[in-house]
């Protein structure tokens, strides 16, 4: 494989050679350039291709040892992820065990709604899609199998969703084509991490204040310019940036939707739900949010606020956040924390008290907050799904059945005993400081590690009703891998876990919640739709603007009127027929 | 062109047929080939007179006129669309052609071959970039902590690091500049080979009547590679429109879409990400359309003017 691979080479670079050579030459040079240039392109494409086969003819023929005919499927997620190396451990054992490899692709600079678009012009689909913001238009293309008939011969698929839950997976023409499966908790809640939006405040910058109370945006943001002014550099060197903002794409939530929490109301994502009136409000007009962006408007000009912020791709963000330089920000913890709480392990940093605590903050003090809202939230809008392309559709629901079987669910999560856990005398998981070093590694999370991760599973209590179903929720793991800063800032606020320190009160959310999950999947085919996507684009727009303007008060006003061009009103008044329908369901 | 009318008097006898087989087969060969792939595809354009959606496909889709171009020639965006469109495609239609030109005008005084080689070699890699790795030296280089900033606080010239991809009036330079920086190079192979095809003698005779360089690429050159210029004119005229699809999307973001998004982009938008294939097939049409007007006019001017045209 590698002569062939020294040949392509040689090749290129003799066709490039006499290229050259040719342009010197006489008047066919421009011709024959082009020529030689494409078929160095082409030569190179060649003798590529033959090698990538053969690597997936090893894992071919690797399987067939195992007396087992493994079966392929495909399966496409319209979120980045990271993708695993072909013939990683855990996966060829799980394949071993059910007979199924699912080959993982994931989203790459486009954007979900645009990669699925394109799958379905092309009309081939993977076997398994989680089409994300273009679940809706897999359905509308008739490219997903429905579920109805398949539901009751897998009992551990049936047993994820009580017959309520399953009910509002149903579409429009009464069937269900797919299942969410996030937050979903099995026995007994483990819940230690705030999974959930929140203001992030590095555990340093707390220590350094004496461990204050900070309740409001006014106080975060002072805290924030006092370090900053107190603290100019860190230890190495390098400048600190108080507070960032991600508003690329769809991931602009980390500065689009702050008003709604900071007005004490929990994550419906696109509406605020006022329960005293069962009406639909706007949190983008609301006096708190006018509020929040001049705080912001104040602080970008002081220079609190990253000035690159609206520029900056999400890649770029991660990699601002790992250095450990930014203070603060408002982001969903899964957003950020995989991949920048291993980085800070493996540079030292989390001892440093780099990590992020979140800080359950409002607009004024003395109100509740609900940042965090406790027991599972059911999204609707997207999950996995079996697509008409597939062949096997009994194979695929059966290895979603098996996705559920405890073994399996723990190769997925805990990995292989003895050599990623341990399991102590009373049968409790483990994992030692190396085991935990090499799980946050990302090589070997690409060629051993394989969870699967947007296949069904459970959060909560393992079946044998002492461990948890995944690590992080396993509440001696849990602590055993906090740096010593955050059991610091823990211990200070009398709090022990991610969820106590945000504080938000327990209040019941009602049976529509969450909202989001009809705005999510609104096509431009109704006039809220449209409206929906042209107070997308005005936002996106403006938002930064906004806060870099000059003089607030007219950026804000310009806003405003190119808002109301959008015609929101008919975008809410669809949110409210959707907001009473669910609550009628209920009834 | 005079060749294919004598051609066409002659006679088409069987005999004549048999004899040009090979080139006939070859000949079919890509008419097949430009049948399938160029037009064949225009079958599509009828979803933009329908409401169309993959479930029903083409033939069952409901007909729904010209509701697809009357929402978009009431879209907002879409005029916007356009005047992004056609400005970039001109800036970069005037700055690539001039320089492409004046590059190999000036390449060619060079008299150090070696010198000359290098320089032709060096200019001309970038074409071979992907726009991706384009816009990522870009995107570092005029970031706020990158070379392009440094060096103006450096010499003085700004006071503070400037955002330059947060306004709108740096936009369209720096696609400009990159389309340059990417193809300056490349274009002027074509030219550079037109100039050596120029008969030498011409050179010495003007060196006799006492011509300095500056006549000799006055009188000689330029008139020598003008029906090329020209050609190559008409042709990119037809491309204004193609004014780039990677440079404005992968560098343009939300504060600079006002002036960043083409149409390839606003296709994207609504036929894919929204699913309304209609609309996009609608707003492709129009490109189209747009753009064969554009050839047609380039290529009458041309023939009034007495110069080499495409048809």
């Amino acid at each position: 494989m590698k002569s062939k691979k020294l040949t392509a080479l040689l090749l290129t670079v003799a066709m490039t050679a006499s290229m050259l050579a040719g342009c010197g030459g006489d008047n066919a040079g421009g011709g024959d350039n082009a020529g030689g240039g494409d078929n160095a392109g082409g030569g190179a494409e060649t003798s590529n291709a033959p090698e990538t086969e053969g690597g997936s003819d090893e894992t071919a023929s690797s399987g067939d040892d195992g007396n087992k005919d493994i079966i392929d499927f495909t399966m496409f997620i319209a979120m980045p992820g990271p993708e695993i190396n072909d013939g990683n451990e855990i996966q060829e054992i799980i394949a071993q065990k059910t007979g199924v490899r699912v080959k993982e692709t994931w989203l790459t600079g486009q954007t979900a709604a645009e990669a699925v678009g394109t799958i379905i012009a092309g009309g081939e689909y993977p076997d398994f899609i989680d089409g994300g913001d273009g679940q809706m238009a897999l359905y509308d293309a008739d490219a997903l199998v429905a579920w109805d008939d398949y539901l009751d011969k897998y009992p551990k698929l049936k047993a994820m969703y009580s017959d309520e839950e399953w009910d509002r997976f149903r579409q429009a023409d009464g069937k269900i084509y797919w299942a969410n499966i996030f937050q979903n908790t099995y026995g007994e809640s483990k819940a230690t991490t705030h999974n959930d939006e929140a203001f992030w405040i590095q555990a340093k910058v707390l220590a350094w204040d004496n461990y204050p109370e900070i309740k409001t945006l006014d106080q975060y943001f002072d805290l924030l310019e006092r370090y900053a002014e107190a603290n100019p550099t860190m230890e190495d060197g390098t400048e600190i940036i108080p507070y960032t903002i991600l508003c690329e794409d769809w991931r602009y939530f980390c500065i689009e939707n702050a008003g709604q929490f900071l007005d004490g109301y929990p994550n419906d994502g696109s509406v605020i739900v006022n329960t005293d009136t069962m009406k639909i409000e706007d949190y983008n007009t609301s006096e708190t949010t006018h509020r929040y962006f001049r705080k912001l408007n104040e602080e970008y000009n002081k220079g609190i606020v990253d000035h690159e912020f609206a520029t900056q791709t999400y890649d770029e963000y991660i990699a601002k956040l790992s250095t450990g330089r930014v203070l603060g920000m408002c982001d969903q913890w899964w957003d950020f924390a995989y991949t920048v709480n291993d980085v800070f392990k493996q540079q030292g940093l989390d001892l440093k008290g780099c990590n992020y605590v979140p800080l359950g903050l409002t607009i004024d003090e003395g109100m509740d907050n609900m940042w965090h809202t406790y027991g599972d939230t059911q999204n609707t809008a997207n999950g996995v799904a079996i697509t008409t392309s597939c062949k096997d559709v009994d194979a695929a629901f059966q290895f979603l059945e098996d996705c559920l079987d405890q073994e399996i669910h723990d190769l997925r999560f805990w990995g292989v005993e003895g050599v990623d856990y341990m399991v102590d005398d009373d049968g409790l998981y483990y994992r030692t400081e190396e085991q935990r070093m090499q799980c946050a590694n990302t090589e070997y999370k690409a060629s051993h590690l394989c969870t699967y991760s947007y296949l069904p599973q459970y959060l909560g209590t393992s079946s044998d009703g002492k461990n948890a179903m995944q690590p992080p929720e396993q509440t001696s793991e849990f602590f055993a891998g906090l740096a010593q800063p955050l059991v610091d800032c823990f211990e200070a606020y009398g709090v022990t876990t991610y969820v106590e320190m945000i504080g938000s009160v327990n209040k019941e959310t009602g049976p529509w919640f969450p909202m989001y999950s009809f705005s999510n999947n609104m096509t431009t085919e109704t006039p809220g739709g449209v409206a929906w996507t042209k107070m997308g684009e005005v936002k996106h727009e403006w938002l930064p603007k906004v806060v870099m303007s000059e003089s607030f008060d007219g950026a804000w006003s310009d806003y405003m009127t190119a808002y109301e061009g959008c015609k929101p009103e008919d975008f809410l008044s669809e949110m409210q027929t959707e907001l009473d329908r669910r609550a009628g369901q209920a009834q | 062109m005079s060749r294919g009318k004598k051609k066409a008097k002659q006679e088409i006898t069987w005999k004549e047929i048999k004899r040009q087989k090979v080139l006939l087969i070859w000949a079919a060969l890509f008419v097949i080939y430009g049948f399938i792939f160029y037009y064949l595809p225009l079958g599509g354009w009828i979803m933009a007179f329908q409401n169309y959606k993959p479930k029903t496909g083409l033939f069952h889709s409901k007909w729904i006129g010209l509701d697809k171009f009357k929402f978009l020639f009431s879209d907002a965006t879409f005029i916007r669309v356009i005047r992004n469109t056609l400005a970039m495609g001109t800036i970069n239609l005037v700055t690539s052609f001039i320089m492409a030109i004046v590059f190999a005008i000036l390449l060619n005084e060079v008299k150090n071959v070696l010198g000359k080689k290098l320089v032709q070699t060096i200019s001309y890699l970038p074409h071979f970039l992907s726009w991706i790795i384009v816009t990522g030296i870009l995107h570092d280089a005029l970031s706020s902590t990158g070379i392009v900033n440094e060096l103006l606080q450096k010499f003085g010239f700004i006071s503070s690091q400037i955002n330059f991809f947060a306004h709108e009036s740096y936009f369209w330079p720096i696609v400009a500049f990159s389309n340059l920086w990417k193809e300056t190079g490349w274009n002027a192979i074509i030219y550079l080979a037109a100039i050596t095809a120029i008969d030498p003698s011409l050179y010495e005779a003007a060196s006799i009547d006492g011509a300095g360089r500056w006549a000799k690429i006055r009188y000689i050159t330029l008139p020598g590679i003008k029906p090329t210029i020209m050609i190559l004119l008409l042709m990119n005229v037809g491309n204004v429109l193609n004014a780039g699809f990677e440079v404005q999307y992968i560098l343009g973001n939300g504060l600079v879409q006002k002036v960043s998004q083409t149409i390839d982009i606003y296709v994207l938008n609504w036929g894919i990400s929204q699913n309304d294939y209609s609309l996009g097939t609608a707003a492709g049409i129009f490109k189209s359309a747009v753009s064969i007007v554009l050839i047609l006019i380039a290529n009458r001017i041309a023939k009034r003017s007495g110069e080499e045209s495409l048809f």
